[in-house]
């Protein structure tokens, strides 16, 4: 059921078998080699020609062939798995390294095949792209003639239409024959059928269709698809998104030396940055307390005041929250993390500051946000330091170490060591801040020997026994935030738009024939009514029938019994309106 | 901000509706091995019929067989008369079916209460927890099934095959996925994607649960009704097949019907995994800045998208309508299942926290 012969040629597709178009015989294996491209398929069955020529035909057939696209859609389904099962270094790069790490050969073996890249490997490449080859050579031909359908009048009523669904016959004595095709083919303009008068050997018809929209829909979702496609790949040569950090107090200004990481497709051009500076004025967040309902310490809300200047407007303030980005033209910031920069100073034995400020923390990811501190002081003498430890919201050392029961900074304090030694930042290679290695570098020790352990509460100094100092001086929060823009992104939206209201039409208009005819008889007229449908259609059958009935009580009066009828009920049905109508 | 009382009033109404699915779920069973037992003694007396018949005319039989048989088999699907000449029960008397049917009717009518209750208790849309968007899909699917059967009755011997899905989701969600009416984490708040986005996908889910049981009915049917037709064809006069399963599928409407009612859910459901992916998508640039990012849930989604898509196209093309494109939607449904059991816990993604 539901066949549509999308490739035929209009006014040459009278169905030669009309069974196959009714509505519930989906007889399988009927028509095997059917497609919605007869005319295509028609040619795959000879093999071809030999010459390049021919062969390339061939190909390119058989790729816009419906199976083919069926295959590709069912590869492009399984090739998308993977994605989902193996760590994608697009999306995570550490958890792909760890899995390297833990699997060795496999692991190679794996990453050689593609399977942490999957969606930009060859292979899921070449399903997607040879599937939207196949579509526009699906598309093209049928926009052709689909077009020429809209303009060409609706096909010649088949000579008998006896076989077709809701197949009524009613003779009016009396009536007129004209009449009675008027007003059938006024019924059927009413009801939007694009509809033609035939005028035939020994009768008139009307040849009416309804439902070419659900074609053009079905092209527009199709052609749309193309565009989201187009406008995805757009977007990834012309997109920009990069991650700041930003302490509480503090500003940015929107260029790529503000950036912590920052990445771009390869037709960005970086004065299209528009260039936006803001001040993170305030940092709030509220977790779950003891005594309210949910899992104590979860969070519940993170809010960042930002205060913006754009130029050539006034300053304007925001509250950027997690789903309430920050949008100006040309960029959009969002609230991805969040942490605490405690305010640290350090001075060496000598007396010199040699590190001062907030100091932004890692969060290890704990309910309590233990957040791990590392301060790196190259210029300390006589030996450069490094402080690293622990800041604890809500702080307690006990026998698991220094850990935090709390995300909220009720009782802050810092659990520092520090170390001396070449920190090797002079070595070339490139370091991360937040990251020290102390296995070259010696702990600073007490007198029995053990390295000194530091904590801090707000506002303390500490003093160790070669002179330097550390003292908490205060606490600040800290936002980072994602800056991105893709000036592809509306248009993909737009193409998706189109596509799903191609969608709705291709699927739920009915597309539908329904043909009237009439013939004059010795006492009056004998019309026809009958219908095909084109595609899922219900109510088609319901609906000739309302048409038969309304055309037999419109011309004289309400006549019993003769509403209905279909082909195999025909002969009496002709005879009981016959007898119905000589009353 | 949690009104505790309705939270347990929520969970209560759930657990009392189990209690009554699961007496509705056998009260329909009854009601199917009934029927099939009915039709049994129908066959026996209809066989002791010809036997007599042929004692008596033995040659005129042999031709005229066929026409009681035709009847009992009788491809239409409605109310099959052989279904009832035996033990036709008064009109108006409670059969199992009908006990079956209010029943459910009830234990939809706790359910939806049980999750309007959690929705009043948390203050929002109770569908942002693996619980709260078990218990309210598998609610939507029922309100659908009685939508659709209260105008057409011969669609409530499909009871079982929806209520069953239906009890073993509400049992896994009150088992494994449960936990405590909470207000929403930072990463679902402020969003009225949230209700979009999620509703839609609830409708989907429901409507895919739904196509899949009408797709394994039209497969199965399928298969009897093909089986039937040889042994017919064969010569038999009163084919059987499957035994009692066979006689329950009997009462199910033909595979055609079967398979236009399963391609109009899956259309439906597709234009809402459609909307779905992008309302997802819309929300994921609010969220987390880009529409589309691989991560698993998106992948699965995508992955269910593309394989309804290649169903409609199945069902398009000739050599692949029928019960191979019944397979599509089938795989579709697997994959459904998989995006909502094994991505939410055990594959690592940004939609963990909406898990357990
Ligand atoms: C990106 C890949 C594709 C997707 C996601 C897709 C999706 C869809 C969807 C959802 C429908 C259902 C609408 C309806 O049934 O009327 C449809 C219909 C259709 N598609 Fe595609 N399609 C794709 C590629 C193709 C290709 C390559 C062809 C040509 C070989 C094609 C030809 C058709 C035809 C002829 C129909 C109408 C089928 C019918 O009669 O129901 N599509 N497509």
């Amino acid at each position: 059921m539901n066949e549509k012969k999308h490739g035929n040629a209009p006014g040459a597709d009278t169905p030669g078998t009309p069974d196959t178009d009714t509505p519930g015989t989906d007889i399988p294996g009927a028509s095997s080699s059917w497609s919605s491209k007869p005319e295509v398929d028609g040619a795959q069955a000879t093999m071809p020609g030999l010459g390049l020529r021919g062969t390339l035909l061939f190909l390119w057939r058989q790729l816009t062939s419906m199976q083919t696209a069926l295959i590709l859609l069912m590869l492009l389904a399984v090739a998308a798995v993977p994605g989902s099962l193996y760590p994608q270094r697009s999306v995570n790069p550490s958890l792909t390294d760890q899995f390297l790490e833990e699997n060795g050969k496999w692991g190679e073996f794996l990453d050689a095949l593609g399977f942490f890249e999957v969606f930009s490997s060859p292979w899921f490449s070449a399903i997607y792209l040879l599937l939207f080859l196949s579509l526009i050579g699906c598309i093209v031909p049928r926009v052709g003639v689909h077009l020429r359908q809209l303009r060409a009048k609706p096909p010649r009523t088949p000579s008998r239409l006896t076989r077709f669904v809701g197949h009524t016959r009613i003779e009016l004595p009396g009536a007129d024959a004209d009449a009675v095709l008027e007003q059938a083919h006024r019924a059927l303009r009413r009801s939007r059928y694009r509809t033609v008068v035939r005028e035939e050997t020994s009768s008139r018809s009307v040849s009416a269709e309804r439902g070419l929209l659900r074609e053009t829909g079905n092209l527009a979702f199709h052609i749309a698809l193309v565009g989201v496609l187009v406008c995805i790949a757009g977007g990834q040569m012309t997109s920009y998104r990069g991650q700041v950090t930003v302490i509480e107090g503090s500003g940015f200004s929107n260029s790529l030396t503000q950036y912590d990481s920052f990445e771009s497709g390869a037709w960005f051009d970086e004065q299209d940055m528009p260039p936006f500076r803001f001040t993170l004025e305030d940092f709030r967040a509220t977790y779950v307390q003891p005594g309210e309902s949910g899992s104590v310490g979860e969070p519940r809300s993170f809010e960042a005041d930002v205060a913006v200047t754009t130029p050539g407007d006034p300053e304007f303030s925001q509250t950027v929250q997690v789903n309430k980005p920050l949008h100006i033209d040309g960029a959009s910031m969002y609230l991805l993390g969040n942490g605490y920069a405690p305010e640290v100073t350090v001075t060496d034995p000598e007396g010199t500051v040699v590190a001062e400020g907030p100091i932004i923390t890692v969060p290890l990811g704990d309910v309590g946000y233990t957040s791990q501190l590392v301060i790196k002081a190259p210029d300390a003498q006589p030996e450069q330091t490094a402080v690293v430890g622990y800041f604890l919201p809500t702080g307690t050392i006990d026998e698991q170490g220094p850990r935090s029961l709390y995300p909220d900074s009720l009782d802050p304090q810092l659990a520092l060591t520090v170390h001396q030694g070449d920190l090797g930042l002079d070595s070339g290679i490139p370091q991360n801040a937040y990251e020290v290695d102390v296995s070259t570098l010696t702990p600073v020790a007490g007198e029995d020997g053990n390295p000194v352990l530091i904590r801090l509460y707000p506002g303390q100094e500490f003093e160790l026994p070669d002179g330097t100092t550390v003292s908490f001086d205060g606490l600040r929060r800290f936002a980072a935030f994602d800056i991105a823009h893709n000036p592809f992104e509306r248009w993909v939206l737009v193409s998706a738009l189109v596509a799903v209201g191609g969608l709705i039409l291709s699927l739920f208009v009915p597309r539908r024939r329904v043909w009237v005819r009439v013939r004059s008889t010795a006492d009056g007229a004998l019309f026809e009514v009958a219908g095909l449908a084109r595609s899922d259609d219900p109510s088609l059958e319901a609906d000739v029938h309302a048409l038969a009935s309304k055309l037999s009580t419109a011309q004289d009066g309400p006549l019993a019994g003769n509403g209905t009828s279909d082909d195999e009920r025909l002969p009496r049905a002709a005879k009981d309106s016959s007898e119905g109508s000589a009353q | 901000m949690i009104n505790e009382q309705l939270a347990e009033l929520s969970n209560l109404a759930v657990v009392v509706a189990i209690v009554l699915y699961v007496l509705a779920l056998i009260g329909f069973s009854a009601d199917l091995a009934s029927t099939s037992q009915r039709r049994s003694d129908a066959r026996l007396a209809a066989l002791d019929e010809q036997e007599g018949a042929r004692v008596l005319q033995t040659a005129s039989v042999a031709s005229e067989g066929g026409a009681p048989v035709a009847a009992a088999h009788s491809r239409d699907g409605g109310e099959d008369p052989a279904a009832d000449v035996t033990t036709a029960p008064a009109p108006g008397a409670m059969t199992a079916q009908k006990f079956a049917f209010l029943l459910s009717m009830a234990a939809t009518l706790l359910h939806v209460l049980g999750v309007l209750a959690r929705a009043a208790a948390t203050q929002r849309v109770p569908w942002a927890n693996m619980y709260e968007f078990a218990t309210t899909s598998s609610a939507l699917v029922m309100v659908a099934f009685l939508v659709f059967s209260i105008k057409r009755a011969e669609l409530r011997a499909l009871g079982t095959f929806v209520v069953g899905p239906v009890l073993l989701v509400l049992l896994l969600a009150q088992t494994f996925w449960i936990v405590p009416a909470a207000a929403l984490t930072p990463s679902l708040q402020n969003s009225h994607w949230l209700i979009i986005h999620i509703g839609i996908a609830i409708i989907a889910t429901a409507l895919s649960i739904l196509g899949a049981v009408v797709a394994s009915l039209q497969l199965l049917k399928g298969r009897h009704e093909h089986a039937l037709a040889e042994k017919t064809a064969a010569g038999e006069d009163l084919p059987e097949h499957w035994g009692r399963a066979g006689h329950v599928l009997d009462r199910l409407p033909s595979s055609t019907a079967l398979e236009s009612l399963s391609f109009r859910i899956h259309s439906i459901a597709f234009v809402c995994w459609t909307f779905t992916l992008m309302f997802g998508a819309i929300w994921a640039r609010e969220a987390w800045g880009r529409f589309w990012g691989w991560d698993p849930k998106e992948v699965w989604t995508f992955i269910i998208w593309v394989i309804y898509a290649a169903y409609l196209h199945a069902r398009a093309t000739g050599g692949f309508r029928g019960s191979r494109a019944a397979g599509l939607a089938l795989a579709g449904f697997v994959a459904v299942v998989f995006n909502y059991t094994i991505v939410n816990t055990v594959i690592n993604g940004l939609h963990s926290y909406s898990g357990l």
